[in-house]
């Protein structure tokens, strides 16, 4: 699914302006991460995306339709979102019952629902904890619920926000093997991060902002790099590409695979 | 040796549940020492911090065994309003920690104060003093609840140095914060930590800067204590990751680079930005010699 | 981010600078002369005489007109139909319809709404010319209990909090597909999706907040000083006790009036 963000200028009632003119074209299946300080306007832009803020001016057209023009709960069966903190969503007496909630709100069969759950939970690593109460569980693992419960959805494009904040490396790297199986699924996956090194390893097309408008938009290896851009939204490259630029390497590597190849070379 | 924590075969568990949260878990970290603590999720990280403050066994209770002292004091026997004069807490969430009661960030820092007596003009002064340092002073009129989370995060760490602890414990300070917003941090409190001899224990998820301002590092895992040593140790140490601690891309590749045969033999894996360097630059000039 | 639910309203007045207490005593005597006098044209001389030259003062006037009218409107419109229209036996003014307007109708329901209007303009008057902190450190430097005016103080600010709250957790829900429009079932359905993190979310804030208050000293045993100073001025102690005067004086004409 492809998203086209039109010239979006958002003011919230109480008059500040969060976006000013952003124009953004994700097409299906790519892999885009949203970069900035806090208050550039990050998440302000991802809720245009499934229609929870509708535009000031301009338009957002999510596999062309119009988010004026739906309700978020429409918005849902195309676009899923995982909110950062789960404590916000979770209600359920089980894990399972949790997980199936998405699916069954948007129209899919018990059958169906059930054989997306369960996959949700397997691709998490919770598919014993089926049966507990989500708050039974740690708060890593409820965040986990979380995202297996909009995995369940299967939806065509998914907004992560900040889905490592709080996380340890294991979580981190499960996260990051859920976005690889996603990309390979072919779906557009966005997400707003803080962590940088994640960022370059997993998203092919990085987007800085600040103060409501882009700052850069291109692939990952082109826009990391750029330090005094980046400084201006208090984001610094990520850790191997500024290893890479003080042993003056030519290349600037994504993960630590291609700084070793880079650097045999 | 002049300790100002003292943990002796501390064993806790919390009400309701089987297995223990700390086991046997014995730690002495002297005075002024910025200590960093790190360890996957569910390791005791944020139950080792509400001990060293007291709130195990006084706030959570559960059975705690073995002792704990603080500045001289034993947690157990001696009451949580006492102990709060000598320990600072911070933890993740800003939006819990703020007073709920204050309507300008100045009267938010003054709280602690406040509650402990101290006196008006010393008030002011600390508050001046407090805000200048932690980088906060345009922030002195607004509302807190009115800041971003970050903002509100720096008015927390502001207001509980305002109270001049001896010992400062931080439970994922940073969650809330962008990178070099979580760097400013972590320079600050180690200034901070520096110029008034206050004793730091940090627990972070974000390994690169910690490596290089704190003194020494705990890992846990399990409840128990994995690793205990100057950051650059244990953040090299292959045993420590097999149980889930994190580590820098610089280890990452430096370890790659081992395992390949091109890291200069002897030489321990880098762990912060400089040693990747040096270490990379060495690789270099050994191998190409070679070649 | 959310703004605290707070009625005050900032201005440099002379009002504003006096003392809670102060100010408290002059609200005092707004409600003794509101509710002692009898009516109905003696409380809107009341309130002529004393409420607006006070609100004039403090620069609240017309904050304090929109305000009341606000709040009272409806149910002066009430008390005048019901009054108005349904007293039994009485002096007949005029008929609209099957509908007699009689005159102590009329004039009972004129003396219920000056009455209201007494009651809030001087809790209204009240509220925007004091800093509900500053009311609270006040009082529990005399003695009032602070874990109460904590309490007070403190849900000011929780309430939009909550509010604001509420809202993730509908967006929440509905980027899971969740409809809340629709029939009546299916709003029924929706209830415990927002209800149910509503209230458990709460629930761990509220611990994490009682952890974090307890961490900056608030059981910590002894006075607690304060870095706002309500000002008074040396005048004000011998003034309350005039306002106080004034007060019984004006019950009692009341009483004896009746």
């Amino acid at each position: 699914m492809d998203i086209w963000i039109d010239q979006l200028s958002f003011t919230y009632p109480a008059g500040v302006t969060a976006l000013r003119g952003v124009s953004l074209k994700a097409m299906p299946g790519e892999s885009v991460a949203i970069i900035g300080e806090n208050g550039a306007g990050k998440t302000t832009l991802v809720k245009h995306i499934n229609g929870l803020l509708k535009p000031t001016s301009g338009q957002v057209l999510v596999g062309g339709w119009n988010t004026r023009e739906y309700t978020v709960a429409q918005l849902a069966s195309r676009v899923g979102y995982v909110f950062q903190n789960p404590d916000d969503q979770l209600f359920a007496s089980t894990v399972w019952a949790e997980v199936l909630f998405g699916p069954k709100n948007i129209g899919l069969t018990m059958e169906q629902a059930t054989e997306r759950a369960d996959a949700a939970l397997r691709a998490v690593g919770l598919i014993d904890s089926a049966q507990k109460h989500p708050y039974d569980l740690s708060i890593s693992q409820r965040k986990k619920v979380a995202v297996a419960s909009v995995l369940a959805m299967q939806t065509p494009m998914l907004v992560l926000d900040e889905p490592t904040t709080g996380q340890d490396h294991n979580d981190t790297e499960l996260v990051g093997q859920i976005v690889e199986d996603l990309k390979e699924q072919g779906r557009t996956v966005i997400t707003i991060t803080h962590d940088i090194d994640f960022c370059a390893e997993h998203f092919d097309r990085v987007v800085v902002m600040a103060q409501g408008m882009i700052l850069l938009d291109g692939p990952a290896r082109d826009t990391l790099m750029q330090a005094e851009v980046l400084a201006q939204t208090h984001v610094e490259p990520p850790q191997l590409m500024r290893l890479s630029e003080q042993l003056n390497m030519q290349e600037r590597p994504l993960n630590v695979q291609e700084f070793i190849e880079f650097w045999c070379a | 040796m002049n300790h100002n924590i003292e943990l002796n075969q501390v064993t806790y568990t919390y009400p309701g549940i089987t297995t223990p949260a700390l086991t046997d878990l014995s730690l002495a970290i002297p005075a002024g020492q910025f200590c960093a603590v790190v360890g996957p999720n569910g390791a005791g990280k944020s139950t080792l911090a509400y001990t060293l403050s007291g709130f195990i066994p006084h706030f959570y209770h559960g059975t705690l065994q073995g002792e704990v002292t603080i500045a001289g004091m034993n947690t157990r026997d001696t009451p949580l309003s006492e102990l709060v004069l000598m320990v600072g807490l911070v933890f993740q969430n800003p939006f819990n920690q703020i007073s709920g009661t204050k309507f300008t960030v100045r009267e938010e820092i003054a709280f602690g104060m406040e509650n402990l007596g101290v006196d008006r003009q010393e008030m002011i002064n600390r508050c001046d003093d407090i805000m200048a340092k932690v980088g906060i002073r345009d922030l002195a009129q607004r509302s807190p609840l009115s800041l971003s989370g970050g903002q509100m995060q720096r008015v927390v760490i502001a207001s509980v140095l305002a109270m001049q602890p001896q010992i400062l414990i931080l439970d994922e300070p940073t969650s809330q914060l962008d990178p070099i917003g979580s760097r400013e941090v972590l320079l600050t409190i180690r200034e901070l930590a520096s110029t008034h001899a206050m004793t730091v224990v940090m627990i972070e998820h974000k390994l690169e800067w910690l490596a290089v301002y704190a003194d020494r590092m705990v890992a846990l895992a399990d409840g128990t204590i994995i690793a205990d040593g100057l950051p650059g140790e244990v953040l090299a140490d292959e045993a420590v990751w097999s149980r889930g601690v994190g580590r820098t891309r610089y280890t990452q590749a430096s370890h790659q680079a081992r395992m390949n045969g091109l890291w200069p033999k002897g030489r321990s894996l880098a762990v912060t930005l400089e040693q990747a360097v040096a270490g990379f630059q060495a690789a270099q000039t050994t191998y190409s010699k070679k070649s | 981010m959310s703004q605290a639910l707070s009625l005050y309203i900032a201005r440099t007045s002379g009002v504003h600078r006096l003392h809670p207490i102060t100010k408290l005593a002059l609200a005092g005597l707004m409600l003794s002369g509101g509710l002692a006098l009898p009516g109905p044209w003696l409380i809107y001389a009341f309130l002529v005489v004393v409420v607006v030259p006070l609100s004039v003062f403090g620069g609240i006037l017309t904050a304090l007109i929109v305000t009341t009218v606000r709040i009272v409107l409806p149910f002066a419109i009430s008390v005048f139909l019901i009054q108005g229209f349904l007293w039994p036996g009485g002096t007949l003014l005029l008929t609209i319809g099957p509908f007699a307007l009689k005159n102590e109708g009329l004039l009972f329901a004129i003396a219920s709404t000056g009455r209201i209007l007494m009651v809030v303009t001087s809790f209204l008057w009240f509220a925007f010319t004091t800093r509900p902190d500053v009311l609270m450190s006040t009082l529990t430097q005399r003695g009032f209990p602070p874990g109460l005016s904590y309490v007070i103080v403190a849900t000011l600010q929780i309430v939009p909090r909550f509010q604001a709250r509420a809202t993730t957790i509908l967006d929440a829900q509905q980027s899971r597909g969740l409809n809340i429009g629709g029939s009546l079932p299916s709003r029924a359905r929706a209830i415990l999706p927002l209800v149910v993190p509503l209230i458990l979310s709460s629930l761990i804030d509220v611990e994490e907040r009682a952890l974090a208050i307890e961490a900056r000293g608030f059981n910590h045993p002894g006075a607690k000083t304060s870095l706002l100073e309500a000002q008074e001025a040396s005048w004000e102690p011998t003034a309350r006790w005039c306002i106080a005067i004034v007060a019984l004086a004006v019950v009692g004409l009341g009483l004896w009036l009746r």
